[in-house]
C-alpha cells in the first residue's frame, strides 16, 4: 500500500472515529429546553407524537463505550490503519503458514516414517494407508474410481486386482504416479478395412479363450504381426511398453466385441498425469502403500 | 429560544430537516465505504501481470469464453483462499496478478463442484473430454450436468480475433502477428477442444514459472 492511500485510510478513520467520538461525549451534555408540559416542544404528526425527555440508558452509554475501546483496541492490534500493520504482527498469509507449520509438526513423525520406511513395510500400518487412502479419493479417484476399480471409459486401469500394464513392484508404481504413464495404441483404420477389423478382434478375442469365430480368428491371425511388435507374438504384453495382456481377462477398454473393434480401429491414447509438481514425494509415498496394500493380501487395512 | 441552549439548536435543525438530515447520514456512511472500498479498487487496476504470464492464446481465449456462457463460474470458483483446508486440497492460495487477464475475472462466490484454480494438469484432456460430455461416465455422485454440445460446436475464428482487438485496446499485449495467426490457431477447433485447453492451463499458464529459464527471458 503506497503512502497516499496509507494517509487517506488513516485521515477517513481518525475522521470518522472522531466525529462519532465527538458527539458520543458531547450529546448527552446538551442541555435540552422543557416545556411545561415535561416535554421538549418538538412535535410530529400534527402534534399526534411530542418528544419527552429522558436520559438515554447506562447499558447504552456502556455499550457505546465498549465499542470505541474495541475500536481502538483493533487499531492497535491489527492490521486496518493505514499501512501500520498493528503490534500482533498478524496477517491472513501468516496465519495460515503458521496452520500449515503446526499441522507438518503433528504430522513430522508420520512423514519421517512415510520417507524412511520402505513401501511394503508402510503397507502394513494403517496409519500410513488411511492417509494415503484420504489422499486417493482426493486425487486419484476421478479416474481409478474411489475403490480403485478403473474406469473402461477412460482406460483408467483397475488398480485392485492384481494385473499391472507397467509392473506392480512398489518402485514401479512410484514412478507411475511421480511421472505419470502415456499408453498409445495408434489406430489401424488406416491399413484395415472393416472386415479386416472384425477378424483381427475374433482373433484378439480367442487369445483369451473368449467366444469368437473361428474363422474369423483364422482369417485375422495374419494382421496381428503387426501388433506383436508391442503385445508380443502371443498377444501377453510387455510391461516395458505398457502394451497389455491380451490372453487374460482384464480389459481396459472393454473386452467385447466391438470394444475390441473400435480400439482396433481407432487407436487408444490413455494418459495418467504425473503429479511429481502437485503433490510431495511422502504423499505419493502413502499412496503407493495403500494402492500396494489393496492388491496384496494381508498387507495392512485400508 | 432561551440562551443558554445553543447546542440543543443544532439538533433541532437537523430533526427537522429530513433533507439535512438525509445528507449528513450519507456522509457519515460513505466514510467507512471511502476508507475499505476506494484503496483497494484503485490498486487492482494498478496489478500488473508477473513475469512470464502472457494472456490468453487463442483457442484458450475462447475456451474461457465458453466457460463464462456455459455459466460455470456458478457452481465453480477459481479462487483458492488462504486457508488450510483450501491449501492442501487445491494447492496455494490465489493472487491478484494470476487473473489479471481474465475480463471478467472468474473468481465466483459460491462452489458446488470444487475450486478450479489450479486444475490444470490434474486430469487427462480425455478425462476433461468424457467429463464435460457425461460427468458421472467418470465420477458416478457427480451432480454436473453434461455439456455434449461443445462436441459439435465449432469456433469461430471471426470472433476469436475480434475479442482480441477489443482485449488489446483494453491494455492485453496482442500483437497484430498474434491477432493474424489467431485464425489458424482456432479454425477447425471445436468448442470442446477450447475449453478443455483453457481448463488445462488454470494456474499453470497465468502462474510464472519459479525460476524463469534463462533462454526463455533473454534478460541477465
Amino acid at each position: 500500500m503506497n503512502g497516499f492511500w496509507s494517509a487517506w485510510i488513516m485521515f477517513l478513520v481518525v475522521l470518522n472515529l472522531g466525529i462519532t467520538f465527538f458527539l458520543f461525549l458531547w450529546g448527552p451534555r446538551v442541555r435540552i429546553p422543557v416545556q411545561q408540559d415535561g416535554t421538549t416542544g418538538h412535535v410530529w404528526a400534527h402534534g399526534v407524537l411530542r418528544e419527552g425527555l429522558h436520559r438515554l440508558p447506562t447499558w447504552w452509554i456502556v455499550l457505546s463505550g465498549a465499542m470505541f475501546a474495541a475500536a481502538f483496541a483493533y487499531l492497535v492490534l491489527y492490521p486496518g490503519f493505514g499501512s501500520f500493520r498493528g503490534v500482533l504482527g498478524w496477517s491472513q498469509h501468516g496465519e495460515v503458514q503458521q496452520h500449515l507449520d503446526e499441522n507438518q509438526q503433528k504430522l513430522s513423525g508420520l512423514m519421517q516414517t512415510i520417507a524412511n520406511t520402505g513401501i511394503e513395510q508402510l503397507a502394513t500400518e494403517p496409519a500410513v494407508t488411511s492417509y494415503g487412502q484420504r489422499l486417493f479419493i482426493d486425487n486419484c479417484a476421478a479416474c481409478h474410481g474411489r475403490e480403485g476399480h478403473g474406469n473402461p471409459v477412460l482406460g483408467a486401469p483397475n488398480l485392485v486386482d492384481g494385473d499391472w500394464l507397467y509392473g506392480g513392484d512398489p518402485q514401479t508404481i512410484l514412478a507411475s504416479i511421480l511421472d505419470g504413464r502415456q499408453g498409445t495404441m495408434p489406430p489401424m483404420a488406416g491399413s484395415l478395412d472393416a472386415a479386416g477389423v472384425r477378424n483381427l478382434a475374433h482373433y484378439v478375442l480367442s487369445l483369451s479363450g473368449a467366444p469368437h469365430s473361428p474363422t474369423g480368428a483364422a482369417a485375422g491371425r495374419e494382421s496381428f504381426a503387426v501388433c506383436a511388435a508391442c503385445h508380443g507374438a502371443e498377444g501377453k504384453g510387455n510391461p516395458a511398453l505398457g502394451a497389455p495382456n491380451l490372453t487374460d481377462n482384464t480389459w481396459l477398454y472393454g473386452g467385447d466385441l466391438a470394444s475390441i473393434e473400435r480400439t482396433i480401429r481407432e487407436g487408444r491414447s490413455g494418459v495418467m498425469p504425473g503429479w511429481r509438481s502437485r503433490l510431495p514425494e511422502h504423499d505419493v509415498r502413502a499412496i503407493t502403500a495403500w494402492i500396494f496394500a489393496q492388491s496384496h493380501e494381508g498387507a495392512g487395512q485400508p | 429560544m432561551a440562551k443558554g441552549y445553543k447546542g440543543y439548536r443544532y439538533f433541532e435543525a437537523i430533526e427537522k430537516h429530513a433533507g439535512l438530515l438525509g445528507i449528513l447520514i450519507l456522509v457519515m456512511v460513505s466514510l467507512g465505504g471511502l476508507a475499505e472500498i476506494t484503496p483497494i479498487f484503485m490498486e487492482a487496476h494498478a496489478v500488473k501481470p508477473e513475469l512470464g504470464v502472457k494472456p490468453y492464446s487463442p483457442l484458450r481465449l475462447a475456451g474461457k469464453d465458453i466457460y463464462v456462457r456455459e455459466g460455470c463460474y456458478l457452481c465453480h470458483t477459481q479462487m483458492v483462499r488462504a486457508l488450510r483446508a483450501e491449501t492442501e486440497r487445491y494447492g496455494g492460495y490465489s493472487a491478484a496478478t494470476e487473473s489479471v487477464y481474465d475480463r471478467p475475472h472468474q473468481w465466483g462466490s459460491k462452489r458446488t463442484g470444487p475450486d478450479l484454480a489450479r486444475v490444470g494438469g490434474k486430469y487427462s484432456d480425455e478425462w476433461q473430454r468424457v467429463h464435460l460430455k457425461d460427468p458421472r461416465a467418470v465420477v458416478p455422485e457427480s451432480n454436473m450436468p453434461g455439456y455434449p454440445w461443445l462436441s459439435e460446436a465449432l469456433v469461430d475464428p471471426d470472433e476469436v480475433q475480434a475479442k482480441m482487438r477489443v482485449l488489446r485496446r483494453l491494455g492485453d499485449p496482442y500483437s497484430d502477428e498474434d491477432i493474424a495467426d489467431a485464425r489458424a490457431a482456432v479454425a477447425g477447433h471445436t468448442e470442446m477442444e477450447a475449453i478443455v485447453a483453457y481448463l488445462q492451463g488454470l494456474g499453470i499458464d497465468n502462474v510464472p514459472q519459479a525460476e524463469p529459464a534463462p533462454a526463455a527471458t533473454g534478460a541477465p
